[in-house]
């Protein structure tokens, strides 16, 4: 089970109106004190998988919070007295001590499904943590606190909360205090298989009418330390195991079959179609802007690129790229006859490994001469400024868009080996000059470099499709590349066998752009786009 | 070469006339009773169909979009009906969406549903969206659009149609966005929702007596 399951419709089940607002604004945490008489504590201890770089690791989430035993429809559910907690076993633990870590700290968060009936909204509970001891063996403990978004729904019926996929970003540091290397590590977590059916943690009536009789309830968490508690002398029905299990009774208090919606009116359609939590951050390299200013982006590339002659494709890795926006601009062309407006947008940018201006290192493996296979590890140099230039037609009902990503890019090679004996290239073995592509416009843009073209369309009234341009998507182009030099050593040259192995031109590259990160954007999106450390929050995924 | 823009508007414009045209007869005597059924009632609206806001031919969608507030009888003409104290634009996982990324639009609210004329042939009220009020943001494009969009809705469905006419709505901050959403820009913004108050359908019933 990877995150909150979705409710299966019912025979009975009926689309109601209610409909759950989660607030994007932010809910500082009410002080302890602020929650007495009439709350809901819950304390669920629930089984979660977390993939560490080794692999999969069995860890236990621990989340609790306070929530009043009953809300009015209309009224604001600002859970209080959040934590959220994680334990590592030993067995992870060792991953960090092995990287010279002696201290970590932790940032998390959990993604909340809160239903009402059949309605959903999705919560991002973020937390963060000071700065513990790593233990030299056994488990670790981290327990993060922070701010929650608070929860309002018109419509009375029960609320439940549901504990889906899990994050934590560990901040590492030697004995000395030094950044470890790498510095931090991203950790993504989802329940257990064994934890289906406990993932709903919290139910809260809302309005008089609310079905479950009593008042908010903490689901059973038969792995909490401390087992849910609520409200003493209130009677409590017998929970569901799930809300999601048949005979779920949910929302029954308020439900009319015969009060559904028409079914032309789109009310099922949007439930149908409801979408999921954000899932977590997979690991990806730092990309961290410094001293960002609000043109600041940043965004995670990846992809193959084709080597022909080889009939083959190498994995670019995620890459770091980041950017300055210029100011958009509105130009008018086309005809007299046919006038047209354009929105232009340029941004520079540079690849970001590092510190370097350089993709991290990949392999490629390719059949030299066609019979003895060569792996060969590759780094692409930025030999010069990227430019970005996007230009927008705003015709009406139509917005199409062409985008141009231009970047000079030497191809490194950093080690080879034939039939698995290494070569010993040397330490200047690159292409003579940079990759090439074929240039639209050489005047203005002259000189050897790739060209990435993205194109994107939306219509008025419709979502957008493709690539856009802080959206991401398919960046393609044909590159060639360039003959080597520089390589081998000890006399050996070996310009000719790599020349003669991966130079060449159509070179079919497709690189897939993730979505922008502009660390001073004043509104948080609906979906992340940045981490809480402003580095992009969405990693691509190479697409052949 | 500014014919091209102007072009736009007029397109735009001449679309939302037609259609506030084929909506709004007026009657005879404009109203001063509103009645709302139930009242007060606790609102809640989802969209029924795309929810479209346009800018300089910059065009943004929300393919999810929703709402709450209340409603209640009330007199006057102009008069406020309901009060939307909540608005969603975009979902987790399916955020609005233009041709240059993801847009944010976050409602300062709340916003006002406003009633000005009742078609007693038709079931349906006339008005506006009041007080609308949002800040948008695309990429490093952040932008404040104020003021009201022209709106009907029909009791025989629940609908609010949201469709502003040019001038309605206007920018008064901006940041970030070059001469593409300049300060002054004129908005449109375009979209249905459904309106319940719990599981039936509040009515508004304009009168004169």
């Amino acid at each position: 089970m990877k995150g909150p399951r979705p409710t299966p419709r019912s025979s009975r089940a009926r689309v109601r109106g209610a409909t759950i607002a989660a607030f994007v604004a932010l809910a500082p945490l009410l002080p302890a004190a602020a929650v007495a008489v009439g709350t809901l504590k819950v304390d669920a201890a629930l089984p979660y998988v977390c993939t560490l770089p080794s692999g999969p690791q069995p860890a236990t989430v621990r989340i609790t919070a306070a929530f009043p035993e009953r809300a009015e429809a209309g009224e604001e559910i600002r859970p209080a007295d959040v934590t959220t907690t994680v334990e590592f076993p030993g067995a992870a633990v060792a991953e960090l001590t092995a990287l010279k870590a002696a201290t970590v700290r932790a940032e998390s968060r959990l993604a909340v499904g809160v239903a009402q009936g059949e309605q959903r909204a999705e919560a991002t509970w973020s937390g963060t943590a000071q700065p513990v001891a790593v233990p030299a063996e056994g488990p670790l403990t981290l327990t993060t606190t922070g701010d929650v978004s608070s929860l309002t729904t018109g419509t009375e019926g029960e609320l439940s909360l549901t504990a889906g996929a899990f994050g934590v970003d560990l901040a590492l540091s030697t004995a000395e205090g030094a950044a470890t290397v790498p510095a931090s590590l991203s950790v993504a977590c989802a329940p257990a298989p064994d934890a289906e059916g406990r993932t709903v943690f919290a139910r809260v009536p809302v309005g008089a009418g609310a079905p479950t009789g009593g008042p908010g309830t903490a689901a059973p968490s038969p792995d909490a330390s401390s087992p849910s508690s609520p409200v003493p002398g209130l009677p409590l029905p017998p929970l569901p195991s799930d809300p999601a299990a048949p005979g779920d009774t949910a929302g029954t208090a308020t439900e009319d079959p015969g009060a559904g919606p028409r079914a032309d009116e789109g009310l099922k359609a949007a439930d149908e179609d409801t979408p999921g939590a954000p899932a977590p951050r997979p690991a990806a390299p730092p990309c961290v802007t410094k001293d960002p200013t609000p043109m600041s982006l940043s965004a995670y590339i990846t992809g193959y690129s084709n080597v022909r002659k080889q009939d083959g494709a190498s994995l670019i890795p995620l890459t770091c790229v980041l950017m300055e926006q210029g100011d958009p601009e509105i130009v008018f062309g086309g005809t007299e006859e046919e006038p047209e407006t354009h929105l232009i947008n340029k941004a520079v940018g540079r690849l970001s490994t590092q510190g370097r201006q350089e993709t991290p290192p990949f392999k490629g493996t390719f059949l030299t001469f066609g019979f003895a296979p060569t792996t060969a590890t590759l780094v692409l140099e930025q030999a010069g400024p990227m430019a970005l230039y996007s230009d927008t037609l705003l015709s009406y009902p139509y917005n199409i868009s062409e985008t141009y990503v231009r970047v000079p890019l030497v191809l490194r090679v950093l080690d080879a080996r034939v039939n698995g004996t290494k070569l010993d290239v040397g330490p200047s073995c690159r292409t003579e000059k940079p990759l090439s592509s074929t240039e639209p416009d050489p005047a203005t843009y002259p000189g050897d470099h790739m060209v990435l073209v993205g194109k994107g369309l939306s219509t008025f009234g419709g979502d957008a499709k493709g690539y856009l341009l802080t959206g991401g998507g398919p960046l393609v182009g044909k590159v060639t590349i360039p003959a080597f030099k520089g390589c081998g050593a000890k006399g050996e040259n070996l310009d000719r066998l790599l020349t003669a192995s991966i130079s060449g031109s159509d070179n079919y590259v497709r690189q897939i752009q993730g979505q922008t990160c502009n660390i001073l954007n004043p509104f948080p999106p609906i979906n992340p786009e940045c981490t809480d450390d402003g580095q992009p929050y969405q990693v691509p995924r190479a697409e052949r | 070469m500014k014919k091209s823009i102007r072009n736009l508007a007029v397109v735009a414009g001449g679309a939302s006339a037609a259609f506030a045209l084929a909506v709004s007869p007026a009657s005879a005597v404009p109203s001063t009773v509103w009645t709302v059924s139930p009242s007060p009632a606790s609102i809640t609206a989802l969209n029924s169909g795309n929810v479209a806001l346009s800018v300089n031919g910059i065009t943004m969608t929300c393919t999810k979009s929703n709402g709450a507030g209340t409603g209640a009888s009330t007199t006057g003409n102009p008069a406020t009906v309901g009060t939307i104290t909540t608005m969603v634009f975009g979902a987790t996982g399916a955020p609005c969406t233009s041709v240059l990324g993801p847009v944010t639009a976050v409602p300062v609210t709340p916003w006002t549903i406003v009633a000005q004329d009742y078609n007693a042939a038709t079931g349906v009220t006339s008005g506006y969206v009041g007080n609308v009020d949002a800040n948008v943001s695309v990429g490093a494009c952040n932008f404040r659009v104020t003021g009201k969009a022209s709106s009907t809705y029909t009791n025989s469905t629940g609908a609010l149609t949201v469709n502003s006419l040019a001038g309605e709505l206007t920018v008064v901050t901006s940041s970030g966005c070059g001469s593409a959403v300049p300060v002054g820009a004129k908005p449109t913004f375009k979209g249905k929702y459904l309106f319940k108050a719990g599981t039936a359908i509040p009515t508004i019933v304009g009168s004169n007596p």
